[in-house]
């Protein structure tokens, strides 16, 4: 996963929820559907594809789509 | 004639196996490590028993026999012997078979018969349920002990070869939610050595209308190939909804004892899980009390967990303390709950 375009890819493909590329500035709260068990699948998908662990305390405090997406590819 | 006093004589429980902490289930699922640092946020709870071996998948423990180990522990603990018991009466959720009640076959190992003996298909609120349908027939005057038990297995439901990064996230969830254990009281119409009068017990329906907030699947011959899964939670019902009926049933309570809410020295709130269990008792209002909560050590065991509560405050009430214990089941919504005092 290198781009935001992958990033959306996999919340909409793989996890079904209804983004696209212009919601990667919305904040978690804003993303229809959105929930701590949405949190888990995508920390698990993300970690099974990057073979990286997020640092979870930082997800935590992520306010965005995008936070997320910039934590997953420093990680 | 006044109906008389129902005391709780004594408490016994049992745990199948070891405790499974969370790194344990993380690393036995292959699961990635954020996977565990979720649940410890998210779930809070971190331990839980199984009657099912992780590693070889045998089935060391069935629900007879924690049901047998927690009676047989709960009448030792009020010297009772089997012959004085005049009724059985049990919940649970995942009875070993359909046919016989496990009830019946935990009374035929503690050497108890001729007795009429109930169990009752039951969720989180199946120890009230049961407490109340012993408290019942203790009321009505010619029988005076009763061993009230409730206890839960998911054996059958834990698949050790299942690849559980295939399972949706909910199904996942149950994975770390729940626990096995089983857990009994002796109620008697005679009061006996540290015993607690069981004040008031409260079981109210409020599913009309209403979707399960869980849906416990069984199979038989025609349909054991069914793809539909066996254990589905709508855990934003249950997150909306358990702590709002919670907090009715606790008031409600209250109520009917006129009890003030600064008058309750221990709280026994619903065990969903760590947080949720938190969070639920944020909304019950005893400024006085200790919390009485096992489920971040033990897992949800259902019916089993205010046995278990019962065990942990029992020996802690002075003379004069009230306990409050409230229990929400969300399949078709049930709001319980019973009090305890001290004499």
């Amino acid at each position: 996963m290198n781009t935001t375009e992958d990033f959306i890819a996999l919340l909409r493909d793989a996890m079904g929820l209804p983004v696209a590329e212009e919601d990667i500035g919305r904040t978690l709260d804003e993303v229809d559907g959105w929930d701590s068990v949405h949190l888990l699948s995508l920390l698990t998908l993300l970690e099974q594809r990057t073979g990286r662990t997020l640092p979870f305390a930082q997800v935590l405090e992520a306010a965005t789509l995008r936070d997320i997406y910039a934590l997953a590819v420093a990680a | 004639m006044d109906a008389p006093d129902i005391h709780v004589r004594s408490a016994g429980t049992a745990l199948p196996g070891p405790a499974v902490d969370n790194a344990t289930l993380t690393e036995r699922f292959g699961m990635p490590s954020a996977w565990e640092q979720w649940i410890d946020a998210f779930v809070g709870t971190r331990r839980r028993h199984f009657a099912v071996d992780l590693d070889s998948g045998e089935i060391r423990h069935t629900l007879a026999d924690l049901g047998e180990t927690a009676g047989r522990r709960a009448l030792e603990a009020a010297g009772i012997g089997p012959e004085d018991v005049d009724v059985v009466v049990m919940g649970t959720s995942s009875p070993d078979l359909l046919m016989p009640a496990t009830v019946n076959v935990i009374a035929d190992r503690l050497n108890i018969d001729g007795v009429p003996s109930y169990q009752l298909q039951s969720g989180c609120t199946g120890a009230m349920q049961a407490l109340d349908v012993a408290c019942q027939m203790l009321r009505s005057g010619t029988r005076r002990t009763a061993l009230v038990l409730g206890g839960e297995t998911c054996a059958k439901h834990f698949d050790v070869t299942m690849d559980v990064s295939s399972l949706a996230p909910a199904e996942q969830i149950n994975g770390v939610l729940f626990g096995d254990g089983a857990g009994a009281v002796v109620l008697s119409t005679e009061p006996g050595p540290g015993s607690a009068v069981l004040r008031h017990v409260f079981v109210e329906l409020v599913g009309r209308g209403r979707q399960p907030g869980q849906v416990v699947e069984w199979f038989g011959r025609a349909d054991r190939n069914a793809d539909r899964p066996p254990v589905v939670e709508d855990y934003k019902a249950i997150e909306t909804s358990v702590p709002l009926l919670a907090a009715e049933a606790y008031e409600e309570l209250l109520a009917v004892l006129d009890w003030k809410n600064d008058e309750v020295e221990y709280l026994l709130p619903p065990q969903l899980s760590g947080r949720m269990t938190a969070r639920i008792t944020e909304g019950l209002s005893a400024p006085q009390a200790q919390e009485v909560s096992l489920v971040a050590d033990i897992g949800n065991t259902g019916n089993a967990l205010p046995f278990f509560q019962i065990e942990a405050a029992l020996p802690r009430m002075a003379a004069g303390d009230r306990a409050a214990a409230v229990a929400v089941e969300s399949s078709k919504w049930i709001k319980a709950a019973f009090a305890l005092e001290k004499p």
